[in-house]
């Protein structure tokens, strides 16, 4: 009896359906080298959120007499030309170059999946234009074009907004201009396969608008590549934006960013080799998690691989 | 096909003038231009500048002209701009008298007229190299751009085509592991951080790391030596300075930081194309009618997986003559990426006019030869 009543439990209970985020959680932390990018870019998103109250001095406080100084108790990092703590500055630089990057790919995805939506669906001449413009768009120079655009506009300030801050959004809108085409072309592309699907005819003979369609139908299912294209874009903006302040046509001293912390380290590099290590690092490493978890998104989001 | 050609003929020249236009437009509504710090000269009392100093810098640089008649004696000359109608020439800020069109200096002389950059002149250069003639100041920078590219560009592709094929016919293998970390590597590495990093660690004995490595000074700026330093390899070597082996011997940092740049990205291009290959089924028939693998790979594989690389060599064709912007100037390579990057800091639009037309002209020519060459490589594809 007990066994019958054992096997009915058994028999009853329907197998618990996986969410499919949780498949794909799982599938993304076997890729170790991602976890850990994982830890490295939250840890570095919480350094720079409250880089006010961890770093140990204000990131412009100068303080001549230990200009060049050697990694000490005081300052563990030491100090650059001017006196300034490295840790500090490191800290506060992480603030604008996240922002940056977040903020040039969040904004270029989503140009890229409307207009890439629009393209795909409604064929025709409206994606032919916007096709053409695209591949015209992908054929121009990028980085003379960044450093022009960006050598033109830095004189430009937005009113009501701290220097550093409307010097950032300009970087970010030269950006965007450069940086909305990947999505624009991967959203297209899974759209065209999508429109021809019967779901969509289904929801066309319901009644549904395009706009409806679009919306509720096209967008959500084209979404992992979206999704993997934001994560490797992360890792090359931010070293984009630091090759731009690396020049001087990024952000201006004295707020900080990796970028610019290496511009003047040229004269001292050999006596203080550091000046010219952290700010390199943090790039590097930042850059390296995101092409990490970029990866591991693309594998785990990848519906041909089984579980 | 003529009727193609005649079509994307036109398609391009209409390009290439309307970029141009856009980029004489947008430097001359960007803030800050030449006339900026004269400008801001007059409210200073000390500077004393004049109205009148302002006209007179204006007229010697062919700004008083605006930025339409400014388009045109840019893109076909001032000579003749003496026949203009007097009605529609500009006025003098202080006076308001009509100005001529001309500058002062062709006013004068008729021979020192601009010829516009249908006659192949574009004009002289403003700060860069005073005074010089732009095609004179790129003439100068060509030789050291293509030196740098040229090389790195057939280093890097001798490079990554062996190892993308290796590690896509070998998936998964260790040495395709590495690969792929490497590859990470040089796409995540900030190009001018890896250049200050050589630079420190080859600098002889200023290096930190000068006990550990004890490598000897290696030429770590510039493009010839200007003082030859014992014990550094200029000295070893025994090279003459501002010889070309001194040259090559000053491209051997750059070219490996722009080749490892190159490398990573074209690798793993070639890596994913050769996958996508063997997938095909030819690739299976061929193996399936019993060739032995190494002809499978090398004759039936390999011809099909470059095809998409063509894209990618075409497309170098303006960055060879553009140079590598960021790699120049860590370098001091005095090339034309360095040139463009100077130019845009000084406000030397005439330099950076002409390099961004030239390079116009060699991104829309790259993208008709790279059409060309698909066709030619792969004949399934067709011109419409």
């Amino acid at each position: 009896m007990a066994a019958i009543a054992e096997l009915s439990k058994e028999t009853l209970a329907t197998p618990k359906e996986e969410r499919p985020y949780m498949i794909v959680m799982r599938r993304f932390v076997r890729h170790k080298l991602a976890v850990f990018g994982m830890i490295v870019i939250v840890l570095l998103v919480l350094l720079g959120l409250f880089a006010s109250w961890i770093a140990p001095y204000p990131y412009d406080k100068q303080n001549l007499a230990p200009a060049y100084s050697n990694p000490s108790a005081a300052h563990w990092l030491g100090t650059d030309e001017l006196g300034r703590d490295v840790l500090s500055r490191l800290l506060y630089a992480a603030q604008l170059s996240l922002f940056i990057t977040f903020v040039v790919n969040i904004v270029s995805e989503v140009i890229g999946v409307v207009v890439g939506a629009i393209s795909g669906y409604y064929g025709g001449w409206i994606d032919n234009t916007i096709q053409r413009f695209v591949e015209f768009m992908l054929t121009l120079p990028q980085l003379p074009l960044l450093l022009f655009f960006s050598a033109i506009l830095r004189g430009i300030t937005i009113p009501g907004l701290p220097d550093a801050w409307s010097n950032a959004l300009i970087i970010c809108f030269v950006l965007i201009v450069f940086g909305w085409m990947g999505a624009t072309r991967l959203v297209r592309g899974m759209v065209l396969s999508l429109r021809e699907q019967d779901f969509t005819q289904a929801a066309k003979a319901l009644g549904m608008s395009d706009w409806q369609i679009i919306i509720r139908h096209m967008i959500p299912n084209s979404m992992a590549p979206v999704i993997v294209d934001f994560t490797l874009g992360l890792g090359g903006v931010i070293v984009l934006e630091a090759a731009l302040s690396f020049l001087g046509l990024g952000i201006n001293p004295p707020v900080p960013t990796w970028g610019n912390m290496l511009q003047n380290v040229q004269e001292r590099m050999w006596q203080q080799p550091w000046l010219a290590f952290y700010p390199g690092i943090c790039i590097f490493l930042v850059s390296l998690a995101f092409n990490y978890v970029g990866d591991a998104m693309r594998d785990a989001l990848d519906p041909r691989l089984k579980r | 096909m003529t009727n193609y050609l005649i079509r994307r003929l036109v398609q391009m020249i209409v390009v290439v003038i309307v970029s141009s236009m856009a980029i004489y437009f947008l430097l001359w509504l960007a803030p800050g231009g030449p006339l900026d710090e004269i400008n801001q000269g007059i409210s200073d009392r000390k500077a004393r500048f004049s109205e009148q100093d302002i006209q007179r810098v204006a007229e010697y640089l062919g700004l008083h002209r605006g930025p339409v008649w400014g388009f045109v004696a840019w893109i076909a000359g001032e000579d003749w701009m003496a026949n203009v109608p007097q009605a529609l020439w500009p006025r003098d800020r202080v006076t308001s008298e009509p100005v001529s069109l001309q500058r002062p200096i062709c006013r004068d002389n008729p021979d020192k007229c601009g010829r516009g950059v249908l006659r192949l002149d574009f004009g002289i250069s403003w700060q860069v190299a005073r005074g010089s003639p732009v095609i004179k100041v790129i003439g100068d920078r060509l030789q050291n751009t293509l030196i740098l590219m040229v090389a790195a560009t057939v280093f890097s592709l001798l490079v990554a085509i062996p190892v993308g094929i290796y590690s896509a016919v070998h998936q998964y293998s260790r040495l395709d592991y590495a690969f792929t970390t490497f590859t990470f590597f040089g796409t995540a590495m900030p190009v001018f951080w890896f250049a200050l990093l050589v630079i420190i660690a080859v600098s002889g004995n200023q290096s930190p790391w000068h006990q550990f490595l004890n490598l000897p000074y290696f030429p770590t700026g510039n493009v010839t030596t200007a003082k030859v330093l014992p014990g550094s390899i200029i000295d070893i070597l025994n090279i003459k300075p501002s010889s070309l082996g001194d040259i090559l011997v000053h491209a051997v940092l750059p070219t490996i930081v722009l080749s490892l740049l190159y490398m990573a990205g074209w690798g793993r291009f070639m890596r994913s194309s050769m996958l996508e290959v063997l997938r095909q089924d030819y690739v299976r028939t061929a193996r399936a009618k019993g060739l032995i693998e190494r002809v499978v790979i090398m004759k039936h594989a390999l011809r099909n997986s470059l095809i998409p690389l063509v894209t990618i060599v075409v497309f170098q064709l303006p960055g060879i003559f553009g140079g590598a912007i960021i790699t120049e100037t860590v370098f001091n390579w005095k090339g034309m990426g360095f040139l463009y990057f100077q130019s845009l800091g000084t406000n030397d639009y005439p330099v950076a006019m002409a390099l961004l037309f030239i390079t116009s002209i060699l991104v829309v020519v790259a993208t008709l030869l790279g059409d060309f060459l698909y066709t030619m490589i792969d004949p399934r594809i067709r011109f419409s």
